[in-house]
């Protein structure tokens, strides 16, 4: 329930004057920062005048007759809320300043982000937008939340902190980016990722599929998750701390700052995670290896799986004034460290394999909308980023799963088979300086008609250093540096009374990159290191559309189509003389074609039952795939095989959502995908039909439902409060991670049970929650076997203070 | 031989006949007799992952009896009848001399390095037995592996580790070396377990290391005739001690096999060929046999003249008299050998290509008089490409082996290695993008 406190502070102590027999009200209606309550209800009984106000606030009510009166105001975001009025002047100032409430500001939030939810989701794009607003209360990661997503699994090889793939609609690994405030997250890296942000820091998720719109420019071949950091402009500190199973921490604050005079603002915001993710594993998987080789099954914590991450963002400069919706020079700083507990598969553990990485980014933003003409709006946005990361394994001995060293037949330490835990020891740095700048213009020509053009420019360049590796060696390690610029134009079209609304949008993407390999040259008979350099240009287009119709009251269709691109990356033009790839400079990009046809209905209001399904049927049609060769001469010396733009295939599915709520107590929700992965190249050298043609892919989960039900009693225990249950269920079908159709490959049918509850105090200020995460034990797995954590219990208190 | 024989009545394993045929003789390396026509011959294919020929997709297997298996009437279809083996990709086959039993070790994936046994019972029946080993501690997931030639009692797993310049954890020492730490492990087959293991560096010459010489990688282990010491085939590598990086076009050195005590595993030491300088570890397969003369030959791979097959006496030394270049004896460029079987009486047959092309081709080879024959009869096809195969069956003076083209049918060949008379088995019918790596 959504409740305001409305302190006038001019109404309730200075008087009205009046002049004449009727006078009459007029004024804005604002918050305390400023910003209109817009489209309020302003009644008064007594001479049953009502007036809506305006967009801005702005409200007006005439033919008052002298005397006192009551005067009510309301909306659907405020309680219907009186005071007394006297009229004794022919024009009375109505200037309201309506304070909100503390702590509902909350939920007051929820209201706004579903406006601009629903913005996003009408324009035809198939898009799901995540209001984190609710979780953010509750001790639930960013991942956690995508992956309750409809068409979206996040596959992640452990637990908080450890890597993680995002598969979207079938589509995954580099065809999907993900973007920060628009900008790629590469800006960023390990540190400042969906691992690291907790959910109270982000004012919603975008997850675009198949069709990116031209504002998030990037190579996306088959979808992009743009996270939006918190944007909100009243002045407020959040805190929140979080405690729970595997002696995990989490902590977080945010706050905001504005002087109304002179627009000055500070925003800042900062994340402290840890954990040990010493949670149990067991079965098939789980095992000592004796001696003689013999298995001996356990059931064991997990030992070098620890993780922490801290990272902080302060922004300065100025909100709302004449000259800038936005200024601000910013700094991001983040680190994390996390230790790496087994490779692809559990079945061999690590010990003292980790990785550190840090992020230094100072940024500039400034957008301005009206600017030289009503309706163009621009922004910049650019960063400098300094990135480094280390990825240490020097542990050369086996170890069980007991986190002790494993012995052989002699009793001595075996050696592992390559040096390392995972290969050859290593202490690898690796350096990458980047700049993003994106800067972007909007023009609305009028109400129906909008212009977009954007361009971002992307520079990476890196180097690494082993110090595992010989003097000699690390001065011959090459350097790689990309560039991007991809420049995009939109047009935006509303038209039949906004019933019909069109985007059409077109991207060019430029790719450079430099190579440098140190070689041997010979200089008066006598080596030297010379330098090999060579540059790779390449340019391509993409193009797409989406629309939406409004076919009947509550009934949009929605269709959008993209031919999609993915530019080869540095390994696979230059190939890894590491890893016996040959360079190919003729390589072609990736291209996609990727179709979504769905609809939006609802939501159906009958007394208190409120009900919406939206569906949306896709196909991802990838061709010009880049796959490396086999090689019939792999024995040779040098193994030449380069890659190539071989590979074709096909994802078709489609996801449903269905929402219902009851009284706005009641909230149910439960959403399904399904798809169908396949190899799509028919025929082989000899015309005949390849067996796995059609054939859905290995390793994909093809089949994933999640369910949430939410109940809130009001006043629980003490008046104003509010209780809120929450319950999600998730399930993930079966799906074989090899061709082979082997049982032994096959991941089990999982169904995963979280509860939650949450407390709101009376005054809005506390916030005190409980999580039960994995209620039944179960063995979980996103990846083929990689358990993650078992049963988990968290406990968090937020605390919020507005207005100070 | 008498000390394993005695370690076999301990371990008290059945099939008594099996052990007098094997072990109660005191060479066991003598010539094969002909199978018995009701033995199961498994018959093996590859699957492709993403492209044609890889073989990524994984491995199936089908038992048929041997008289069937080298009837031309029998008709094998492997991809559809067959039953997967559990290996991510391609699994590293090896079966006991009677046909009853196959034993793999998984290449990479979860398992991978994980040994296994099944008993044939036929067609796609395979009972894999409730006793698995795990060698991933000692040789990694994705293992190379032997089984020696001793009545199925005994697996040889090798690998190196960590080549490092001195193969020290700081390095900013003068160069010395690039070397590598071996294991060579052996695999109890009976009683499935790890018998023994040994760790060490093989040192090469001073000389050979200083320039950057190393031995990459270890494979093709096979058990000299007095039983006392095992040869392990190499694979060279040479580093530039310059830049640190792989050199793909240097001076290679002679051909060099690495022999350690037996049963001990103990005392590594290399031997070098002059005639040479081609690798001697094989892929898929064992390029290493024993002859009825106590020799040992071994065929050689990117040798720079040539494939040649070089020949190991008794007394564990290279007989750098013995030349026999298959580029001469085939009267072709560049041959390559791809893998190869001995037969018996001095016969064999090599699997090879030549030239630019990626084409297979087999040929009858003489180890005595130093020729090779390329067998007519074998389909000459541009898509035969068997640089996966693993597996013959050799039965008395026959050769059995499953030639497909990739994603074409073909046939199990059976080669008389006396004779030289060929004869067409079983038709094996294929899938596109898949081929037959081996009957065993």
């Amino acid at each position: 329930m959504i409740r305001f406190l409305i302190f006038l502070t001019l109404g309730l102590h200075s008087t009205l004057i009046c002049f004449s027999q009727t006078g009459k009200i007029s004024g804005t209606l604002t918050f305390e920062d400023g910003s209109p309550v817009a489209f309020a209800t302003v009644f008064i009984p007594s001479i049953k005048k009502h007036t809506l106000s305006s967009e801005k606030g702005w409200y007006e009510i005439a033919n008052i007759s002298y005397g006192n009166h009551r005067m009510e105001i309301a909306s659907v975001e405020i309680e219907n809320s009186s005071y007394p009025i006297k009229v004794n002047s022919s024009a009375v100032d109505g200037y309201l300043v309506l304070k909100r409430a503390e702590a509902s500001v909350l939920n007051e939030i929820v209201v706004e982000g579903l406006t601009e939810k629903k913005e996003i989701e009408t324009k035809g794009f198939a898009v799901n937008v995540i209001d984190p607003k609710t979780a953010a209360v509750q001790s639930i990661q960013t991942n956690d939340l995508l992956n309750r997503t409809a068409g979206v699994r996040v596959r992640q090889n452990g637990g908080l902190g450890s890597s993680v793939d995002y598969n979207l609609n079938g589509m995954s690994g580099n065809s999907v980016r993900i973007f920060i405030d628009g900008l790629p997250v590469s800006t960023y890296g390990a540190s400042f990722s969906l691992n690291s942000i907790p959910p109270s820091l982000i004012e919603r998720i975008e997850v675009y599929k198949g069709v990116i719109p031209a504002h998030l420019a990037d190579d996306a071949l088959g979808g992009a998750i743009n996270v939006v950091l918190k944007k909100s402009l009243n002045n407020n500190l959040t805190v929140s701390a979080s405690y729970g199973s595997f002696n995990t921490f989490q902590t977080n604050f945010s706050g905001m700052y504005r002087m109304d005079q002179s627009g000055f603002t500070v925003k800042m915001s900062g994340f402290y995670n840890t954990s040990n993710n010493d949670y149990e594993v067991w079965g098939k998987f789980v095992r000592n290896i004796l001696p003689n080789g013999r298995y001996d099954y356990v059931r064991a914590k997990r030992f070098n799986d620890a993780y922490n991450s801290v990272g902080g963002q302060l922004a300065v400069g100025f909100t709302n004034v004449k000259w800038a919706d936005q200024f601000l020079v910013s700094y991001n700083g983040s680190d994390d460290y996390n230790e790496i507990q087994h490779g692809t598969y559990m079945s061999i553990p690590y010990k003292g394999r980790f990785t550190e990485s840090q992020a230094h980014v100072t940024g500039l933003t400034y957008r301005k909308s009206d600017l030289f003409t009503p309706g163009m709006e621009v922004m910049f946005n650019g960063m400098f980023s300094n990135r480094s990361q280390v990825v240490s394994d020097t542990v050369k001995w086996n170890y069980n799963w007991y986190g002790e060293q494993s012995l052989g037949l002699n009793g001595n330490p075996i050696l592992r088979p390559q040096g390392a835990q995972q290969g050859a020891p290593t202490i690898n740095h690796i350096d990458r300086n980047i700049a993003t700048f994106r800067s972007g213009i909007n023009y609305a020509i009028s109400d129906h008609h909008k212009v977009i053009f954007s361009h971002v420019f992307y520079d990476i360049g890196r180097t690494q250093q082993d110090e595992m590796r010989s003097a000699v060696e690390r001065e011959f390690i090459g350097t790689r540096d990309l560039q991007k610029n991809i420049s995009s134009l939109a047009y935006e079209l509303e038209t039949l009374n906004s019933r019909l609304k069109a985007n059409l949008f077109g991207k060019y993407y430029q790719q450079k990159i430099d190579r440098m390999d140190p070689i041997l040259v010979e200089e008066n008979e006598e080596s030297v290191r010379g330098e090999d350099r060579a540059a790779s240009k390449r340019h391509t287009s993409g193009y797409g559309a989406a629309l939406s119709f409004s076919a009947l009251r509550h009934l949009l269709v929605l269709a959008s189509a993209e031919q999609a691109v993915r530019m080869p990356s540095e390994n696979e033009i230059f190939g890894s003389p590491g890893d016996n790839i040959v360079e190919n400079l003729g390589i072609n990009p990736e291209v996609s074609n990727n179709v979504n046809l769905g609809f939006q209905a609802g939501a159906y209001t009958i007394e208190d039952h409120k009900f919406s399904i939206s569906g949306t049927g896709f196909v991802r049609d990838t061709r010009d795939k880049i796959v490396q060769r086999i090689n019939p001469r792999i024995n040779d010396a040098v193994q030449t095989n380069p890659y190539e733009n071989l590979g074709k295939t096909k994802s078709i599915g489609f996801e449903t959502e269905v929402n219902y709520t009851y009284k706005k107590l009641l909230n149910v929700m439960f959403n399904l995908s399904k798809f169908n992965s396949v190899y799509n190249t028919k025929y082989d050298p000899n015309g005949n039909v390849y067996s796995n043609y059609n054939q859905q892919l290995p390793n994909e989960p093809f089949f994933t439902i999640n369910s949430g039900l939410q109940y809130t009693f009001n006043d629980f225990v003490a008046k104003n409060s509010i209780l809120n249950l929450s319950y999600n269920f998730g399930f993930v079908g079966p799906f074989y991670t090899t061709w082979l159709q082997i049982e032994d490959f096959r991941t089990p049918r999982q169904y995963i049970h979280d509860l939650g509850v949450s407390y709101t105090f009376p005054d809005k200020k506390v916030v005190v929650s409980a999580d039960v995460r994995n209620v039944f034990d179960k063995q979980v797995y996103d990846n083929f076997a990689v358990q993650k954590p078992g049963r988990a219990f968290y406990l968090k208190l937020n605390y919020r203070i507005n207005n100070f | 031989m008498n000390r394993q024989f005695l370690k076999y009545l301990i371990y008290g394993v059945a099939a008594a006949t099996f052990t007098l045929t094997s072990c109660g003789e005191d060479d066991p390396i003598d010539p094969v007799d002909p199978v018995d026509a009701s033995r199961w011959v498994t018959v093996a294919g590859a699957l492709m992952g993403d492209n044609p020929g890889d073989g990524n997709g994984g491995t199936m297997i089908y038992a048929v009896s041997y008289e069937d298996a080298i009837n031309s009437e029998t008709t094998i279809n492997l991809y559809d009848d067959g039953v997967p083996v559990k290996s991510n990709r391609t699994a590293r086959l090896q079966v006991s001399e009677d046909g009853n039993t196959m034993f793999n070790i998984a290449y990479s994936g979860e398992n991978g390095g994980e040994f296994s046994r099944f008993g044939v019972q036929g067609a796609a029946s395979y009972v894999e037995e409730d006793v698995t080993v795990s060698i991933a501690q000692y040789a990694g997931t994705s293992p190379r592996w032997g089984k020696l030639y001793d009545g199925d009692q005994t697996g040889i797993a090798v690998n190196i580790a960590n080549i490092t310049a001195n193969n020290a954890e700081s390095s900013e020492d003068l160069f010395e070396y690039y070397r590598g730490t071996a294991t060579v492990l052996a695999l109890d087959l009976k009683n499935v377990l790890i018998s023994g293991y040994k760790q060490y560096e093989i040192p090469l010459s001073v000389e050979e290391e200083k320039a950057g010489n190393t031995i990459f990688r270890l494979d093709a282990p096979v058990l000299n005739k007095a039983g006392d010491k095992l040869l392990i085939g190499t694979w060279m590598r040479k580093y530039n001690p310059e830049t640190g990086e792989t050199e793909s076009d240097y001076e290679r050195l002679g051909t060099k096999t690495v022999i350690v005590d037996y049963p001990s595993l103990e005392n590594p030491k290399v031997i070098t060929s002059t005639v040479a300088n081609g690798d001697c570890s094989g892929y898929r397969s064992n390029v290493n046999f024993l002859t009825e003369d106590g020799s040992i030959y071994q065929v050689t791979q990117r040798d720079t003249n040539g494939s040649h097959i070089l020949k190991i006496t008794a007394s564990n030394e290279y007989d750098n008299s013995y030349v026999f270049s298959l580029d001469a004896a085939l009267g072709v460029d560049d041959v390559y050998v791809q893998t190869w079987r001995y037969v018996s009486n001095g016969k064999g047959y090599i699997v090879y290509r030549h030239g630019e092309s990626d084409q297979s081709y087999i040929a009858l080879v003489d180890l005595t008089s130093r020729t090779a024959e390329l067998v007519d009869e074998i389909p000459n096809d541009a898509d035969l490409s068997l640089h996966q195969y693993q597996g013959f069956l050799v039965s008395g003076d026959n050769l059995l082996v499953a030639v497909t083209p990739i994603g074409k049918d073909g046939n199990i060949y059976v080669l008389n290695s006396q004779t030289g008379e060929v004869t067409k088995g079983a038709k094996l019918i294929n899938k596109p993008g898949n081929h037959y790596i081996g009957v065993f």
